[in-house]
């Protein structure tokens, strides 16, 4: 589970950085592409503006198939206050350029499931795959305005996972 | 030691997509798919001349084929089984409106609009026609090539319908596509053009000819062919006309294995018709989707293979390193 957890992650990323090269984030002093794992990074006591979490939530699986296939759900979160050149009066469409860099992300629907405990990462056997997101509605708190998506990730279980 | 397969279960697809390709009705030949070598297509990209319609929704087809055993002795038991009726139907509803899926899923005829001419006399199938234009040598299935006023007589975003005169001729007409079939003469130069399926919309209109923004399904004009506006679609209830395709519909699963679903030839088999899908569920008495609905007769082939008659090919191209 945590290859199909990893692999969806990292498609992501490598779709966000030909999308919009310019969403990144400073982390430990290393400049990152702008979408972070909540559970790989140290506890946030409130989530980073203007770039995209994903937050690993519910667990299925099906054993009565062949490979035992999973599926997890994902929510990722963001949120944005908008630029400091237009006073945050920009965070609407700030917000709405979000919605659409992750919808761009999203598609294709699947991605090849890659070992990243090895060292360059291996290829597996089948593919990580996934369900449209489903948007919740956009949250206010002040000039912060945020919205989550939630993904049902699925996998095959392979052999040695 | 790694593994090197995997037990696949069953195929995971989020949605159909549907490929449709013109069978020649005057020599009666299908359009045939080759999932061997044509199988890892791109779908965005099917090989000619299969056109791709896109996602469709509520994709059902089933057999109606019955088979009934041969009893004998006393008290009387199956012998062998024979197959009695070969019959399959294939139903879907199509996302878009466009003029091959309104032909496809009407049941007759499916005519353009042409534009009309001033002062014409109104009639249901569109009034009489403004006069064609006849496109110049050096015309491509992109471009249509025309005299400076003939060219005027255009505007970007038209759309155009491309076909020959009607002269008197019976059976089958249309390019490269047979929209209907005549059975008697008619009098309506502009005929063949209401119904062919060589239409396109016009991106670009300068004085040498118009730019199309989809390539005319007939390629280059043919020899004789003209040039007419139209205004937009008709189809009707009724006729005697059965259109005729070769249909491929095409699952992808999660793994990347492909099932193919080959029909040679499908009739539709129902009159036009279309299903409403509200846009919330939550709002049902909200806006509405209108999708085309359609629902299509297999005919059957004789398999070359063996002599058998058949009316539909499933495929299956397994997902790579996926046990079989």
């Amino acid at each position: 589970m945590q290859n199909a957890k990893d692999s969806f992650y990292m498609a992501l990323r490598t779709r966000l950085t030909e999308i919009n090269p310019q969403r990144t984030i400073l982390v430990r002093g290393a400049v990152r592409p702008g979408i972070l794992v909540e559970e790989a990074e140290a506890p946030f006591s409130q989530f980073p503006s203007d770039v995209f979490v994903l937050r690993w939530l519910c667990l299925a699986v099906d054993m009565n198939l062949d490979s035992t296939m999973t599926g997890e759900q994902c929510e990722i979160v963001y949120q944005t206050c908008g630029t400091q050149s237009f006073g945050g009066l920009d965070r609407g469409r700030a917000l709405s350029a979000m919605d659409e860099e992750l919808m761009a992300m999203i598609q294709p629907f699947y991605t090849p499931k890659l070992n990243y405990a090895a060292t360059p990462p291996a290829a597996m056997l089948t593919r990580v795959f996934w369900d449209e997101p489903v948007f919740s509605p956009i949250v206010t708190q002040r000039d912060r305005l945020s919205r989550s998506a939630t993904v049902l990730v699925y996998s095959c279980e392979e052999q040695g996972e | 030691m790694t593994a090197t397969w995997f037990s696949a279960p069953a195929p995971v697809a989020r949605r159909v997509r549907a490929f449709f390709a013109p069978v020649n009705r005057g020599t009666q030949t299908p359009v045939l798919f080759d999932p061997s070598e044509q199988g890892r297509f791109s779908l965005d990209a099917p090989p000619a001349p299969w056109i791709s319609l896109g996602w469709v929704q509520d994709f059902v087809r089933k057999t109606a084929s019955k088979s009934a055993p041969l009893m004998t002795g006393i008290p009387a038991a199956p012998l062998e089984q024979v197959r009695e009726t070969l019959e399959a139907q294939v139903s879907l509803q199509f996302l878009s409106w466009t003029k091959l899926t309104m032909g496809l899923a009407t049941g007759s005829q499916h005519m353009n609009i042409l534009a009309p001419a001033i002062g014409a006399a109104p009639a249901a199938d569109g009034a009489q026609a403004l006069p064609a234009v006849t496109p110049q040598s050096g015309s491509t299935s992109t471009s249509i090539m025309l005299a400076l006023t003939d060219a005027a007589k255009f505007t970007p975003n038209a759309i155009v319908a491309v076909d020959v005169d009607y002269t008197g001729q019976t059976g089958y007409v249309g390019t490269p596509v047979a929209g209907a079939y005549v059975r008697q003469a008619l009098t309506d130069v502009d005929y063949v053009r209401r119904v062919t399926f060589n239409v396109a919309l016009v991106s670009q209109v300068t004085a040498t000819g118009l730019t199309l923004a989809e390539p005319l399904l007939g390629g280059a004009p043919a020899t004789g062919a003209k040039v007419q506006a139209v205004a937009g679609f008709v189809d009707r209830e009724g006729g005697s006309f059965y259109q005729e395709w070769s249909g491929l519909f095409v699952l992808e699963g999660s793994q990347g294995e492909r099932i193919f679903f080959h029909y040679p030839r499908l009739q539709a088999m129902t009159g036009a018709e279309e299903a409403n899908s509200p846009l919330s569920q939550k709002n049902q008495a909200g806006h509405s989707r209108v999708l085309l609905k359609g629902q299509f007769l297999a005919l059957p082939i004789t398999d070359p293979l063996d002599g058998e008659r058949v009316v539909c090919y499933r495929s299956f191209l397994p997902a790579a390193n996926a046990l079989v």
